[in-house]
């Protein structure tokens, strides 16, 4: 159980004319990304007419509304900024009850390890004083939370890095990293969904795709899933890619 | 209706509105740049306000009419012409088959939109017809405009699209004498971007916070749909911090680590960790989007509050104006 409202207010503040952000701490911690992911779902199991898009991130819940509909509709308050904010204290006030019911998805991502796929898992290996299976096992062998999706399409900055795998990111960036590569950045480890310039140390690659606008939800993980890599070989790589 | 893209110039592609509803999935908004230029395309042809455009940067483009065709187009970036002959804009245009167009460089702008009576037909691709490219999402086929493209327009016009269309069909290019009230939209002054402070606004110091509301900002050459570097007096922190990425949206003003300003436009990334300075206001956003490299701007602070009576005041206002267009034809 976490303390959440400790009967303070909410800090909430405007990014635009039609968003506020809700920050719930300063740093990167589990129960305030808890408390995020928690009053993201409960804010979109009773959201207020005119919301369009909930933006979690590692200590802001960011909330974009329409402000046509919200100066049209009955919420309390004056301007469409003073509606949303008071929406969101008043929901706040009920949400110690509802965090307890959260429970995260558990995703399973396989993925092939070292050569071809993992071009820096050497790197990883020397800079830690380990061999590449070690990293592997490691890195396999943990189970992450996905802190925040950003950056582009269905990327999951993923925290629960074992601390003898934090590597610093590449002084130069790659200038293109694949769809489906598996990194390691400081303290987080993440997936490419798109082939893209990146800068993290890439040790693997998953034959899943981590987005797919065809698919609904497009993205494959979401704030708050905990994620498991399961090693698999450069056949089964390849059998799972023909489908 | 139907068009062929013979050249296809700097940077062409099919917006509309954008892609709200997938933010959470780091999906980035995209759609015109120039919103405001792309729904008065469509208001001149009684199409719904986010019916597909073409965006055009700067001039350059060809395209040829495949049918007889009814076009609008808005925006700063070109003039649409016909044999060297320019033609008027912001008001509903009937071609016919068979007939070259291009468009000719406006220096005062960057972009121009062109709508077509009942919208171009792209498939709607997570909510949205805005291409959005790094993700090949949207648009026609997930990439800019390439040469002999096609394009169709959306069958099912509105009762007002219906009723210009019959208005102005015949077998010679022909427009109406009236055209939309594009000016009034605007400020008198298109170089004073209305800006509200941002979060970490007082994490600079004060001549840094005095320099943001005093200088010239320069517009520079590295701009895109993603964001606009802005060449000027750098900003100096006060407060080291190093921020946790978090919700941004285009309009804001970050600052990197160098101290230069970079302002969020319409594909940029949902999430951002530089410290937010500034958010332009969302009616200047549209003078954003029409200025070309080595522009200057200044930065004039104003309220949340007025900003957000500003951003109603133009819905309605464009609410109005679809209904005059409406009432006049139908």
């Amino acid at each position: 159980m976490i303390n959440i409202a400790d009967n303070r207010d909410l800090t909430i503040y405007p990014i635009s004319e039609g968003a506020v952000s809700v920050e719930f701490g300063e740093a990167i911690d589990e129960s305030v990304m808890q408390q995020v992911n928690g009053f993201n779902k409960l804010l979109n199991e009773i959201p207020f007419p005119g919301m369009r898009q909930t933006v979690p991130a590692y200590t802001t819940l960011s909330v974009f509304y329409d402000p046509l509909v919200l100066i049209e509709g009955t919420l309390p308050g004056i301007t469409c900024y003073e509606k949303v904010c008071r929406y969101l204290q008043q929901l706040m006030k009920g949400y110690e009850l509802s965090i307890a019911t959260v429970e995260d998805d558990l995703v399973n991502v396989p993925v092939c390890y070292g050569h071809p796929f993992g071009p820096d898992l050497d790197y990883v290996a020397v800079y830690h004083k380990l061999t590449a299976d070690e990293v592997i096992r490691l890195h396999s062998s943990a189970v992450y939370k996905v802190y925040m999706i950003g950056f582009i399409p269905g990327f999951a900055y993923m925290g629960g890095l074992a601390a003898a795998l934090e590597t610093p990111r590449k002084a130069t960036p790659a200038k293109a990293v694949p769809a489906g590569a598996v990194g390691i950045a400081g303290k987080q480890t993440g997936i490419y969904p798109l082939e893209t310039p990146g800068g993290w140390q890439i040790i693997g690659q998953t034959p899943v795709q981590l987005f797919n606008a065809e698919r609904q939800p497009p993205a494959l993980l979401k704030a708050g899933d905990r994620v498991k890599f399961e090693p698999i070989s450069l056949a089964d790589f390849k059998k799972y890619r023909k489908g | 209706m139907k068009i062929v893209i013979k050249k296809a110039g700097l940077l062409t592609s099919v917006q509309d509105l954008g892609r709200m509803n997938y933010l959470s999935q780091a999906v980035p908004l995209s759609g015109a740049m120039d919103s405001l230029s792309a729904q008065m395309a469509n208001i001149a042809l009684g199409n719904d306000a986010n019916g597909a455009v073409i965006e055009f940067t700067k001039g350059g483009a060809v395209f040829a009419t495949k049918s007889d065709v009814l076009l609008a187009l808005s925006g700063d970036g070109a003039y649409l012409c016909i044999n060297e002959h320019r033609l008027p804009s912001d008001r509903p245009i009937f071609i016919p088959a068979e007939t070259e167009l291009y468009l000719e460089n406006n220096r005062s702008g960057s972009r121009s939109y062109l709508a077509v009576a009942g919208g171009w037909d792209v498939p709607i691709a997570l909510g949205s017809r805005s291409t959005y490219i790094p993700a090949k999402i949207g648009g026609l086929l997930g990439r800019c405009l390439v040469e002999n493209d096609q394009l169709n327009n959306i069958d099912d016009l509105n009762p007002a699209a219906s009723a210009i269309w019959r208005s102005l069909q015949g077998d010679k290019t022909n427009y109406p004498n009236w055209k939309i009230a594009h000016d009034l939209f605007l400020p008198a002054d298109r170089r004073t971007i209305r800006v509200m402070q941002a979060q970490e606004f007082n994490w600079f110091d004060e001549p840094s916070k005095a320099a943001f509301f005093s200088k010239t900002y320069v517009t520079g050459h590295n701009s895109n749909r993603m964001g606009y570097h802005l060449d000027g007096a750098p900003m100096t922190r006060v407060v080291e911090d190093e921020l946790l990425s978090t919700a941004v949206t285009p309009g804001t003003i970050q600052v990197s680590n160098n101290g230069g300003l970079i302002l969020l436009m319409a594909d940029c990334q949902t999430t951002g960790g530089y410290p937010r300075i500034a958010q332009v206001v969302s009616v200047d956003l549209p003078l954003c989007a029409q200025l070309n490299p080595g522009d200057n701007i200044r930065f004039k602070k104003i309220s949340w509050k007025d900003a957000e009576k500003l951003y109603l005041q133009f819905k309605h206002d464009l609410r109005k104006l679809e209904l005059a267009i409406a009432e006049k034809y139908v």
